[in-house]
């Protein structure tokens, strides 16, 4: 279940923030202690493992990464005489990096599952978010389904800041492997 | 702010496309940005072995091709004072390494709301370099005045 060493290379070299570089790579590693579709019990809410402490460096790196090109998003100099906030924008699917780095390994990390698929989504935004802001995530368990024979799984990730403002919202849905035999059949291929 | 105005803005406006290759390259830089590693988007050799969507190569991230839809929005209207407040997507087929994926954004409704707190809905559309609809969805898009 090793990820080869090319592979987790290959990652390393577009790191470029502190958030980057203290992130596991490998998702196919602790799977056998991932959430399963036949274990998640509804109406359960959670809060993320982690906080994120919003910085330009994690904006920026954002909007590169999903291969923006106004300067509004990607050049500093520029956002700084330009933009809003005094700095770089925040892509509207900045609360994605949000909620992976949140959930880390704790609740919810069924979103790393192998073999999971992607039907589809609904992001809110409600307030933009800025440099210096610390973001909490909180996590309930929306709704789980069977269609043609699919796992559908939704939580509904809601974001915070400090003063408890809500920022925004994601309603996650992945087709998993149903069960823990399912997904480490998966993790282990 | 600049000419972007509610006011100015019709059913049927049509926004430039958004073209984007998917290599590895950037499924990778992807990846690193959102700190999804799922190895069915970067572990080569293990894709090749598990075929979770029955084929044996990478393919891109579904927030990716979100990402592509909302630039169609972001790229053209925000330096005018416009925001997404809400999206929805739906995928429709993966998008395997080495294609390359169009982004098209059509405004099919207006929401007048007053000062402030206006909008319009985006219909956006992807599809892959085979022609095949790679996904569906909209945005929810605030207007300036």
């Amino acid at each position: 279940m090793v990820m080869t060493t090319s592979t987790a290379q290959r990652l390393q070299q577009y790191f470029s923030t502190a958030k980057q570089r203290g992130f596991e790579t490998n998702f196919r590693l602790g799977a056998e202690n991932y959430e399963v579709w036949d274990e998640v019990e509804i109406g359960a809410t959670f809060n993320g493992q982690n906080t994120f402490e919003v910085t330009e460096e994690d904006l920026l790196a954002f909007n590169l990464g999903v291969a923006e090109q106004h300067p509004l998003f990607v050049d500093r100099e520029y956002a700084s005489k330009h933009s809003p906030t005094g700095t770089v924008l925040d892509h509207p699917l900045f609360p994605v990096l949000i909620c992976f780095y949140c959930i880390g390994t704790g609740p919810g990390n069924w979103i790393r599952s192998p073999g999971a698929r992607n039907p589809g989504q609904t992001l809110e935004n409600f307030e933009r978010y800025r440099v210096g802001e610390v973001i909490s995530l909180r996590e309930t368990a929306w709704d789980k389904w069977i269609r043609r024979d699919k796992h559908y799984l939704t939580y509904k990730h809601d974001f915070f800041n400090q003063d408890g403002v809500q920022k925004g919202s994601w309603r996650c849905t992945l087709i998993l492997p149903p069960t823990r035999e399912d997904l480490l059949a998966f993790a282990k291929a | 702010m600049g000419s972007l105005h509610f006011s100015n803005l019709d059913v049927g406006f049509r926004l430039p496309p958004v073209i984007q290759e998917v290599t590895q390259e950037v499924i990778d830089r992807n990846a690193v940005a959102s700190l999804d590693y799922n190895p069915v988007h970067t572990d080569v050799e293990w894709c090749q072995r598990a075929q979770v969507f029955g084929t044996e190569k990478t393919v891109g991230h579904g927030m990716f091709t979100m990402s592509l839809m909302a630039s169609v929005v972001s790229r053209e209207w925000y330096s005018e004072g416009a925001w997404i407040q809400r999206m929805d997507s739906k995928f429709t087929k993966p998008v395997e390494v080495g294609r390359t994926v169009r982004c098209e954004g059509t405004v099919i409704e207006l929401h007048p709301r007053g000062p402030g707190q206006s909008f319009v809905v985006v219909k956006l559309d992807a599809s892959d370099s085979e022609g095949d609809t790679v996904a569906v969805g909209s945005a929810h898009v605030r207007i300036p005045d």
